[in-house]
């Protein structure tokens, strides 16, 4: 298996270069520049006035709704591709099982609409 | 050789990443080692030669699980502090349950045999030629349908499940009626006046506002919105004679104006 790893080599060099771009903004960053942080600057800064509250509030329940109900179709488009690559071999019978699978999403599909889980309000 | 050494590294990066998850004192470390531990799963499968399994883990499990992971830590009102107390008392129960998985897993590989009729299995061995990809097409959509469906239907019952538990009834927000607000025209909401020179808006009846309720557009029951439609057709001689600009500027009347 080392031909798939050779494969992956180019991927391997984008990481790379990625990581020394990356360190290099931050290191030159925080060795160049001039650092003398005080209690007025680092403190948050709230348009003229002094800050409220924390900002670590609790998120709202819909933003899992919204994250789970990505996955779900984000799985389904994971499926369509192998469906996609191998359609010719598999025949009537592999169109037609994916159909059935698109069929039962869907029907999860259209009670979320009608419940208005897609809204918001 | 430069097989083992790809895979001891993905494994000790996979191993100590999945340390820190547990251990990592702020729960979004946690979250970030866990996307750590993924890609090192993602380079495991690779290594193994699964391509495709590989893409999609880093597709579904870095791009989704992860983030809904960290949805989960921030829904959570968490206090670090507290968190670290039960630490101690929850460290025996722990450790006795990953014993006894250990010893479980111990048993169940210690007496694990590949068949010896291995190859005449059907598809256990991909086509000569097909890529990683289209091996499990090949097989996952006709011979094991079954399993294919089955999997349509959790993910029905997970859709269904995530929309019974979370989604609550509750209007935080006023919602427009799209159509009924395509049907105004400027005339119905807007009155052109002619104010003479020098005698300012205060002699005119101040500012005046739309002719019609800017609610007469918003869905009735959603929130500041009372369930019954608003009357519509004012007058236009009945426009707000206020005088103070202040107080005919934007006052939130439900229901209609100057009643």
């Amino acid at each position: 298996m080392t031909s798939v790893l050779a494969d992956y080599f180019p991927v391997l060099v984008f990481g790379v270069l990625a990581v020394i771009i990356a360190g290099a903004m931050l290191g030159s960053s925080l060795l160049f520049g001039h650092q003398k942080p005080y209690a007025e600057k680092v403190s948050a800064y709230e348009c003229g006035f002094e800050a409220f509250d924390d900002a670590r509030h609790r998120f709202d329940v819909r933003f899992y709704l919204v994250a789970i109900l990505f996955i779900i179709f984000d799985l389904e488009v994971a499926f369509l591709f192998p469906w996609a690559v191998s359609l010719s071999r598999i025949g009537l019978f592999g169109f037609l099982s994916m159909m059935g699978f698109l069929g039962i999403l869907t029907v999860g599909f259209i009670y979320e609409w009608c419940k208005g889980a897609l809204d918001w309000d | 050789m430069m097989t083992q050494i790809v895979f001891y590294v993905f494994a000790t990066v996979l191993v100590l990443s999945a340390g820190m998850v547990v251990s990592a004192r702020n729960p979004v470390h946690s979250v970030l080692f866990l996307i750590l531990a993924f890609f090192n799963a993602a380079g495991l499968f690779l290594v193994a030669g699964a391509e495709f399994l590989a893409m999609i883990l880093v597709i579904v499990y870095v791009g989704a699980v992860a983030v809904l992971f960290l949805f989960v830590v921030m829904m959570l009102d968490v206090r670090f502090a507290q968190m670290r107390e039960g630490l101690q008392r929850y460290a025996p129960f722990g450790a006795a349950v990953g014993l006894v998985l250990l010893a479980e897993l111990a048993l169940a590989f210690s007496h694990w045999q590949v068949a010896a009729d291995i190859a005449s299995v059907p598809h256990v061995v991909a086509a000569p030629g097909r890529t990683n990809t289209a091996a499990l097409g090949d097989v996952l959509y006709t011979h094991y349908v079954f399993l294919f469906e089955a999997c349509g239907l959790v993910l029905l019952v997970a859709m269904i499940g995530a929309i019974v538990l979370t989604l609550r009834e509750r209007p935080m927000g006023r919602r427009q009626n799209i159509d009924r607000q395509h049907e105004r025209t400027a005339a119905d909401t807007l009155a052109m006046m002619t104010v003479p020179l020098g005698q300012g808006v205060a002699a005119n009846g101040g500012f005046r506002r739309p002719e019609q309720s800017y609610y007469i557009a918003s869905v009735p029951g959603s929130y500041g919105v009372t369930a019954e439609p608003v009357p519509q057709g004012k007058p236009a001689g009945a426009a707000p004679a206020d005088g103070a600009p202040e107080s005919g500027h934007g006052a939130d009347n439900h229901g209609g104006l100057a009643q």
